[in-house]
């Protein structure tokens, strides 16, 4: 068996870090999302209200606002002030004000106020306050019409009330959710900054053991002649050639060793995570009764590029962290702006073009719009092949990326491996 | 003392990760955001129409439809099944459907239903494409209706009254224009920086156990646990609190984000909220004395509470566990804070709960000085 595949699976299965961010985050992380937005939406935002007319109608009014799913009235206040006390002190989100000449205007055939006050700390609340009053208020407006109209029959009463009817339907996530919306992205957004942290701290725990266990200097702590000798070593072919052991790595080997490596390490990491993604794409959403109406075969088949393409991308980024911790410090801020750019939350079409070829090159841009748009809209593979065949452009693109920075790795095992035996010998001699 | 100071810059200004996690970080996040959401609400987002009355009415629809700020009419589709395609292959984000025989319906007094088909999965797209639509449908509704006014002889005035007896005026109280970017920018660069702090705290003490340096940190401090932790985290405490002013200046000042308070008083409140989280940090990295452990931690918290804080999805919306954690997380009371002071202009004292709250968080070390003198004299490194 490959042994850069062994390497991994024995890495990951031994190392309590590892086993954090391979196992448990892409386990746990996706059940406390959805458990923080699994009310999808927000319902009875409290407001309070200031009815100056008092009359029938004004009250016919809030009571209709108090009965509508996502507005509860809390308090009745004498003034806009007190109501706006309530707001102060985060008691209510908003206020319903009705003007004292209310009735009076609508009974004189002039148009009537409603004086609306949102708090804008959340978009949610302030949503929620203005769709239930504009239901109410057109409600309101067709039974004052009807009494107005003197209508003779029921057939004129629906053309006065709406002469233009409508409907609409919120495809894919009827009720508005939140969670419908946002835990998609976020299942595979998981999947990437895992695969990110995890193949960096492998990574980084390789080249802190790859240092350590042959007792060999830290890189930082080299003295000036160490370097030199490491420099050189890797252009003075004659001194080693000559005496060189059958099967001892030189050089040029470097980059087949790279592929194979390379391989291995991949599918290792790709075994790992087939069953992790069978769990985000397939059984959370499950769990959670989030939309999933579409063709699990071609969800599959589109999850095998995201992977591939995820791996590579962090296998190629694995150089960066100098240490196996410092690979969290580079990773995990990311995931805001990543899901950003995703274009779930903000849309894709009003990004400025700079962000938007910046998104390019971010595996889960596609991965994301794919599997939302696979799983949650129902759309077959030929939708998604623009995401599809950008996955497998990236797996191509990160592949080379990945290779050259493993035969770069490779070379440097080689060198500490000339390297130590030539530093051990002349230790041996001096003591 | 002033030699753990000189000995932390050193390696504040020698290790490339602390200048990217305390300078690069927050000034890309900060920009990041700002210019993406430059224009407030997102604008022109693509939707098709499924004309098949095509008419001079309908063609108007369309186009007025088209004028909207939000909306931009990319594609005429010549059924709903092809519309449903487009929208699947994410051509477009909702499509408007008017079916033949619409407009002769509507000047027969036939009232005609047309269609409006969100996409939902893209949750702001949809509401704000659902906004536009539903207030054009209305408006064509009642110009129709105000033909037949003016016909029977009715004023403009009259008219009105009739077709909308009760007007709603909405006023967004702080943020009128339903600016995205004050809504969100505002919380995510400061949350960000937060974050970063945490993980700079947690990072270098967890250093200091990993490389057991602890004890040549003591005896520089003359023994001194809390001047050895204070002396360790000032420096990064000033080039943190360097980093929010410059956001702070740059959202309220550059960018002139509404601050009813004025921006001494939010500046103010940043500098508490990057100690706060300082604070915060040295409890995990007490709590998990290995530098693995405790970032995993910092990390878990710092990204939950981008969700638990409720600045996107109320808080009261939450399980009640939920909403009783949320109150753990520094953001959460440096977001109500904002929301009482740069927002709604209230005074400060207002919310003195939260403030109080930060200040707790900012005081956590204290309790902590006897378990970090012996994290630092430990030498037991367990990688």
């Amino acid at each position: 068996m490959n042994k850069a595949f062994r390497n991994a699976i024995r890495d990951v299965f031994n190392d309590g870090g590892l086993i954090i961010f391979f196992l448990l985050v892409p386990l746990i992380y996706p059940l406390l999302y959805t458990f923080i937005y699994t009310n999808e939406t927000v319902h009875e935002v409290p407001v309070a209200v200031v009815d100056a007319d008092g009359s029938s109608m004004s009250r016919e009014f809030l009571r209709r606002l108090d009965a509508s799913p996502d507005v509860k009235i809390v308090s009745h206040e004498r003034s806009l002030e007190e109501a706006r006390t309530r707001v102060k002190h985060r008691e209510a989100y908003g206020v319903v004000c009705i003007a004292e000449d209310f009735t009076r205007n609508i009974m004189r055939m002039e148009q009537a106020h409603v004086n609306l006050y949102c708090d804008m700390s959340g978009m949610l609340y302030y949503k929620a306050i203005l769709s239930s009053a504009t239901d109410v208020s057109l409600g309101m407006n067709a039974d004052i019409k009807v009494s107005r109209a003197g209508n003779t029959t029921d057939r004129e009463d629906e053309v006065t009330v709406q002469p233009l009817h409508y409907e609409q339907t919120a495809l894919f996530n009827p009720q508005n959710g939140f969670a419908a919306f946002l835990i998609p992205a976020v299942l595979m957004i998981v999947i990437q900054q895992t695969l990110l942290l995890g193949v960096g701290m492998e990574a980084g725990t390789r080249r802190e053991r790859m240092e350590s266990t042959r007792q060999f200097p830290q890189t930082e702590e080299f003295t000036l002649d160490d370097r030199a000798m490491i420099e050189t070593i890797g252009n003075e072919e004659n001194g080693f050639a000559k005496k060189k052991h059958p099967r001892s790595p030189q050089p040029h080997h470097a980059s087949r060793r790279a592929l194979r490596t390379l391989l291995g390490r991949s599918t290792a990491f790709l075994m790992i995570y087939v069953p992790i993604a069978v769990f985000e794409m397939g059984v959370v959403p499950h769990l959670f009764d989030l939309p999933q109406i579409g063709n699990a075969w071609e969800i599959l088949a589109f999850s095998l590029p995201y992977l591939l393409a995820c791996i590579l991308f962090a296998i190629t980024l694995s150089v960066l962290p100098r240490n196996r911790e410092s690979v969290i410090l580079l990773v995990v801020f990311s995931s805001v702006p990543i899901l950003f750019l995703s274009g779930v939350s903000w849309p894709g079409s009003a990004f400025p073009w700079y962000w938007k070829t910046l998104s390019y090159l971010i595996p889960s841009t596609f991965g994301v719009n794919g599997f939302v748009r696979l799983n949650t809209m129902g759309a077959d593979l030929s939708a998604v092949r623009f995401e599809y065949f950008a996955l497998w452009t990236q797996v191509l693109l990160y592949g080379l990326t990945a290779w050259w920075v493993t035969r770069k790795n490779e070379l440097y095992k080689i060198d500490l491996k000339r390297f130590y035996r030539r530093w051990s010998k002349t230790r041996n001699k001096a003591s | 003392m002033y030699k753990i100071f000189i000995r932390e810059w050193r390696r504040i200004l020698t290790r490339p990760i602390y200048i990217f996690c305390i300078v690069a970080v927050p000034l890309f996040c900060a920009l990041f955001f700002t210019t993406m959401m430059d224009k407030g609400l997102p604008q022109d987002m693509p939707i098709g129409m499924v004309d098949l009355d095509n008419s001079t009415t309908t063609r108007t629809l369309a186009r007025n439809l088209d004028a909207f700020q939000n909306t931009d009419i990319v594609a005429n589709y010549p059924s709903v099944t092809e519309a449903r395609k487009a929208l699947q292959r994410g051509e477009i984000y909702a499509f408007y459907y008017i079916p033949k025989g619409t407009t002769q319906k509507l000047i027969r007094q036939e009232s005609p239903t047309v269609s409006f088909y969100t996409n939902n999965t893209f949750l702001m797209a949809g509401s704000l494409l659902y906004k536009d639509m539903r207030t054009l449908t209305e408006l064509v509704g009642g110009a129709a209706g105000r033909t037949v006014l003016f016909a029977h002889g009715a004023t403009n005035r009259q008219a009105m009254a009739f077709l909308q007896p009760i007007v709603l005026e909405t006023r967004a109280i702080g943020n009128p224009s339903l600016n995205y970017s004050i809504y969100l920018s505002n919380i995510l660069a400061p949350g960000l920086i937060s974050l970063m702090v945490l993980f700079i705290t947690v990072f270098s003490i967890g250093q200091e156990i990993k490389e057991g340096t602890g004890r040549v940190l003591l005896r520089l401090a003359d023994g001194s646990a809390g001047k050895a932790l204070i002396a360790k985290l000032l420096p990064q405490t000033l080039l943190f609190s360097l980093m929010a002013v410059l956001t702070g200046l740059y959202l309220y000042g550059y960018l002139g984000y509404p601050c009813f308070c004025g921006i001494p008083t939010m500046l103010g409140l940043l500098v508490l909220f990057v100690v706060a989280s300082q604070g915060l940090g040295v409890l995990m990295i007490c709590a998990l004395p290995s530098p693995r452990l405790g970032l995993s931690f910092a990390s878990l918290w710092g990204v939950i509470s981008f969700s638990i804080c409720g600045m996107s999805f109320p808080v009261m919306a939450m399980h009640p566990t939920l909403q009783g954690l949320s109150y753990l997380s520094p953001l959460r009371h440096y977001f109500l804070l904002y929301v009482n002071c740069a927002l709604n202009g209230y005074e400060l004292f207002n919310a003195w709960p939260y403030f109080a709250a930060l200040c707790g968080f900012a005081l956590l070390p204290c309790l902590f000085v006897e378990r970090f003198r012996t994290l630092m004299t430990r030498i037991a490194y367990d990688p």
